[in-house]
């Protein structure tokens, strides 16, 4: 285990320092290093991030059920769902970053901030629950800290019993999920609202799109927690924990229903009229981009049925197997709120007596160059080479915090509810530490 | 008071010149146009559409309409987009964060972003060196926001500002100067009296994407020659 997680922080500081190097080339020439352009305005950044902020809310949903719902099943994964909601948020957020023009004058969206806009929401509620979920693993730690005699920032447990302690934080922990539930649930909601309150984009202009947003956050939020827990609990201790994995299984396959109506009535209400810019979005959604939209839909319903079956929820691989072919499709289903959207060209007019509907007026690119049109009426876009890389800024900087906290603390549901001492030792060692400073 | 334009669509005759104009003037790096000039429904600009011999060409210039409910004016997390006393929407150069949240809320394509360095972008496509194009100071508003500069800083986004260096001294935009064909009209539209609320009344003047709610203060006089 040590040697493992010490190669999975190695790995993700490598991931890290690849993409760090990779945005800063990007800073220095421009988002012209990217393949969006005028036509195309938004793309992998803003599609990742979504993605992140979906998987983030997986953790103080988990926990709030727990402690709202009284699912004591899952009470063992509320320390791990809580660090990847933290982690999973962070990573939100630092995408959100190479994404602008001037990263430097990001301060002022503080300074200034437009209360009509959503993008201005959005960052309240995302750093409403940055801290709550940082606070969640801060309050669940206390009480093996206070065991262990270290951790940071609780000096001023030192004064108190542990019984005192160990109420205090399932007190604080309890409170925190209350009030995160709703959280989670509006860091969703807003971030669903940047796009549908946008009635130039006829693909996102829908208000089924902040339920759907919550429905995939939960299925993808829960297969995430469901991740770490199958790797920090091992294949040895799966049937210790067998009925907390089915449980988030069903979770996640429950979700997904909801997922799939919503996605169906949208579909639906796009076709029936048969507007010409709705029938334009379908054809692109079926048509251009339709290996992708099979991915997003293909996969994620494999998982459902697989979830809801006895066989694909109850063994150690088809959850890991189902979970990853779900990040999947649900990173397609993020890209796919962009590639239909910015190919749909907004100023279209039709032309009666002509024959001719839904002309789409040229944009400029916004970059003269060799071979290449400046005006536009649909743009291929396909994210260059530095925006992978800069894309990998949030899955370094999730798997750093996540492995990082792992070796650090204790996370792992210990044997019978007992001591923790045995299994967090070992991984506490100073050389660990040494090595991790970048 | 609201500045507005008519653009009468029987006088244009597509060709281009307030696009080149408003790029000069305004200094825009190439590959960004704040204006630009096609003909609806053909594939290129200036060849007609129709079939069995009954063709038509009518030419349509969009820039920045100038909503009165602007959405990328509500979007801006910043307030770098906003609308002045006279009903300009403007961008404010040092305050933008490049987040592009207008680009995709602008249902009609004239917000640019300035993906490279302008200066670094005149250079690489071969522009004469030391050739420097455009009005050549900076133009700041009563309150100081940088709402007009040559070289616009990189990673910002620009458009048409209704030529806020010279309206603010109650001279025409470029492409009204610029026409030929005297196809555009700029005026007060609070003032009943105004050539462009006299047009706006007295013709069947339209606006793109009414059913949007955006309110443009651009608005069109229908082509009357619709068949040549």
């Amino acid at each position: 285990m040590k040697k493992n997680s010490k190669m999975v922080l190695a790995l993700a500081s490598v991931i890290l320092v690849i993409s760090l190097i990779a945005w800063g080339y990007q800073i220095r020439n421009g988002l012209a290093v990217t393949n969006m352009r005028n036509p195309f305005s938004w793309g992998l950044y803003i599609a990742t991030f979504a993605f992140f902020v979906g998987i983030a809310a997986g953790g103080l949903i988990v926990s709030s059920s727990v402690y709202l719902f009284n699912i004591e099943k899952l009470k063992p994964f509320t320390k791990i769902a809580s660090l990847s909601a933290f982690a999973s948020t962070l990573g939100a957020g630092a995408m959100i970053l190479p994404d602008m023009g001037r990263v430097e004058r990001v301060f002022n969206v503080f300074l200034h901030p437009n209360w009509r806009s959503p993008l201005v929401w959005d960052v309240i509620v995302i750093s409403t629950y940055l801290v709550l979920t940082f606070l969640s693993v801060y309050v669940q730690l206390l009480p093996d800290w206070k065991r262990d005699g270290r951790g940071f920032l609780n000096g001023w447990t030192k004064s108190r019993e542990q019984e005192q302690v160990d109420a205090l934080a399932k007190k604080w922990s309890r409170r925190i999920s209350i009030v995160g539930l709703p959280v989670a649930i509006l860091i969703h909601t807003v971030t669903a609202l940047i796009f549908a309150t946008q009635a130039s984009r006829s693909w996102w202009n829908t208000a089924v799109l902040p339920p759907d947003f919550v429905s995939v956050a939960v299925a993808s939020g829960t297969a995430l927690v469901l991740v770490i827990s199958l790797v920090a609990v091992g294949k040895e201790r799966f049937d210790e924990f067998q009925e907390a994995f089915r449980t988030l299984a069903l979770i996640v396959a429950g979700a997904l229903v909801v997922h799939f109506f919503l996605v169906s009535v949208d579909l639906l209400v796009h076709w029936w009229w048969g507007k010409p810019e709705g029938l334009e979005v379908l054809s692109l959604v079926f048509g251009k981009y339709g290996p992708v939209y099979a991915t997003e839909i293909l996969l994620p319903g494999f998982t459902m049925f697989y979830f809801f079956s006895k066989r694909g929820s109850s063994s150690f691989n088809s959850l890991l197997g189902g979970s990853v072919l779900l990040f999947v499709g649900v990173f397609a289903h993020r890209l796919m709120l962009m590639f239909p959207s910015f190919n749909a060209i907004p100023l279209s007019l039709s032309l009666p007596g002509l024959g001719i509907e839904n002309w789409a007026y040229p944009i400029a690119t916004g970059q003269l160059k060799e071979g290449m049109s400046v005006f536009a009426s649909s743009w291929s876009y396909a994210p260059s080479l530095v925006e992978y890389a800069v894309a990998l800024l949030p899955f370094g900087l999730i798997l750093f915090v996540v492995s990082y906290a792992l070796t650090l603390y204790n996370f792992v549901p210990q044997k019978g509810g007992l001591s923790s001492r045995n299994l967090n030792v070992p991984s506490l060692n100073t050389n660990d530490i040494g090595t991790l400073k970048l | 008071m609201r500045l507005g334009m008519v653009i009468d669509l029987d006088r244009c005759i597509g060709c281009r010149s307030c696009a080149v104009a408003c790029k000069a003037h305004n200094a825009q790096p190439p590959g960004t146009w704040w204006n630009r000039v096609f003909t609806p429904g053909s594939e290129e600009h200036q060849v007609a559409v129709g079939s069995n011999g009954h063709l038509q060409m009518n030419f349509l210039p969009v820039s920045c309409q100038m909503c009165d409910n602007a959405p990328c004016e509500k979007v801006c997390p910043a307030g770098a987009t906003y609308t002045d006393e006279r009903g300009v929407v403007l961008v404010d150069y040092e305050r933008c964060i490049g987040c592009r949240y207008c680009i995709a809320a602008c249902p009609y394509g004239v917000r640019q972003f300035n993906w490279e360095d302008p200066h670094q972008a005149k250079e690489r496509v071969g522009y004469q060196e030391g050739y420097e194009y455009g009005y050549p100071a900076d133009y700041r508003d009563p309150d100081g926001r940088l709402v007009y500069t040559p070289n616009r800083p990189l990673g910002v986004v620009e458009k048409c500002t209704f030529c806020v260096q010279y309206t603010s001294k109650g001279e025409l935009p470029a492409c009204v100067q610029a026409c030929p064909a005297k196809a555009r009209i700029f005026g007060d539209l609070d003032d009943p009296d105004s050539e462009v609320s006299r047009l706006v009344q007295e013709r069947q003047a339209f606006r793109l994407k009414e059913e949007l709610g955006t309110s443009p203060k651009v608005f069109y006089l229908p082509p009357t020659k619709s068949s040549r």
